[in-house]
């Protein structure tokens, strides 16, 4: 069956809680991470997730949520972006979040599109696309710099496929909820 | 220096020196070789600093206003940009990442205040603001060396700091009108950004650094006539009293 108006803005209110959640991630790691190589990767993409966040607050309050306000998502998923945002090393973060996160998220913003009406949700459609073309640009730049920077590449490829099983468990990211919206 | 002046510094590869003092950097002079590539070098690395400034300020107020979030974000890509500039500009003349000390005094002495609007008014208000001063003279200086590209990149930074200096004194402004105590902070902080600046420069570091208010650009960037005449007034009593010091051997 097809998302109510209800349960479409509760969907559009929580991924803007997840891309105000990379953008603080990425905008931690600026200064904590050593490789300026890194550091100038990560500024434009902080400002990518910003604009993505933006677009998905302006289309939740069509969707008669407040305006610019999110949801938070379920409590795994959160411990799952918490122990994503403590990992240290410029190697690791950039295989984390390129490898792992961004993937992970793009799967569900895909989903959503298939189980929404695309002509009634059609503005959250479009917002969503263009999220997930800027993402893809995310991906193809880290994927350019490592190309460039052999050191910027992480070997350890089992503790990225545990990072991803442990987002993929998170089978339902949306708490359906009375609650009111809350600001992340 | 005074610790509590200055925030922890920001990290660095192993490529770079650095430096808490500008007199313990490579400071050439004007008709060194090395001279315009030094420059370019340490642009690169403030540009990094500035970028970092704003991404700390993301992470340290998450509370603040989306539109000023929304704001410190896109600076955060325009300063990486610039920073990205900078470095071709240094490879482009033979040169290389962490070829000469560099200091982090910027996010250090920004990143230090526990406000918001402090942050603002140190970093967008003031370096910055300082900073289009500087850029418009180097765009005309740029054309009367025939250096046409480098104007234009000059040119196209220009935009952009005004831009990031225009929302800072939109957010200021507002800031005054919401809490009139607000102007007390932001003295405090002004005064100890100031006397942090002091500690990192000395004397030494800021002689024959003024360059002429940008007018234009300072009035795109949201600064009242009235402000922009106070800043012509002020930078012409700094020189008068530069004048009547005098010079001390080297």
């Amino acid at each position: 069956m097809a998302l109510t108006v209800k349960q479409r803005g509760q969907h559009i209110a929580t991924f803007r809680f997840v891309q105000v959640r990379l953008m603080e991630i990425l905008a931690a790691w600026v200064p904590s991470t050593a490789e300026m190589e890194a550091k100038l990767l990560f500024g434009p993409h902080i400002w990518d997730a910003a604009q993505g966040a933006d677009a998905l607050g302006k289309r939740g309050h069509e969707l008669r949520m407040r305006l610019q306000h999110s949801l938070a998502p379920a409590a795994e998923y959160i411990a799952y972006l918490d122990e994503a945002a403590a990992v240290t090393g410029a190697a690791k973060r950039i295989a984390v979040l390129y490898d792992v996160m961004l993937p992970g998220l793009m799967a569900r913003y895909r989903r959503y599109l298939q189980r929404t009406d695309t002509l009634m949700d059609a503005p959250s459609v479009r917002v969503i696309e263009g999220i997930l073309l800027a993402n893809e640009r995310m991906i193809r730049e880290a994927a350019k710099l490592r190309a460039e920077l052999p050191s910027l590449r992480f070997g350890a490829e089992a503790e990225l496929q545990r990072l991803a099983a442990r987002e993929e468990s998170v089978v339902e990211l949306v708490l359906e909820t009375d609650d009111a919206p809350q600001a992340a | 220096m005074s610790n509590a002046l200055f925030a922890g510094d920001p990290a660095r590869d192993s490529r770079f020196v650095v430096k808490e003092r500008w007199i313990e950097c490579d400071n050439l002079p004007g008709d060194h070789p090395l001279h315009k590539l030094q420059f370019f070098h340490r642009q690169m690395n403030e540009e990094v600093d500035s970028l970092e400034a704003s991404a700390q300020t993301l992470v340290d107020f998450p509370d603040s206003a989306w539109e000023l979030r929304l704001a410190l974000a896109r600076q955060c890509a325009d300063e990486a940009r610039h920073a990205v500039a900078y470095r071709a500009q240094v490879e482009r003349r033979g040169g290389r990442v962490g070829q000469f000390p560099v200091m982090n005094f910027q996010y250090r002495i920004i990143s230090a205040r526990t406000d918001v609007i402090s942050r603002l008014v140190i970093q967008n208000r003031s370096f910055e603001a300082g900073a289009l001063d500087a850029i418009a003279y180097g765009v005309e200086e740029a054309h009367r060396s025939g250096d046409h590209e480098l104007a234009e990149f000059y040119e196209a930074q220009l935009a952009d700091e005004i831009a990031h200096v225009r929302f800072a004194n939109q957010w200021i402004r507002k800031a005054l009108k919401d809490d009139p105590r607000t102007l007390l902070r932001m003295g405090v902080s002004l005064g100890a950004a100031a006397e942090a600046f002091r500690q990192v420069m000395g004397t030494e570091g800021t002689e024959g650094a003024d360059y002429p208010a940008a007018v234009q650009a300072r009035l795109d960037a949201g600064f009242t006539e009235e402000e922009v005449r106070q800043t012509i007034e002020l930078a012409s009593k700094a020189r008068d009293t530069e004048k009547a010091t005098p010079p001390r051997s080297k």
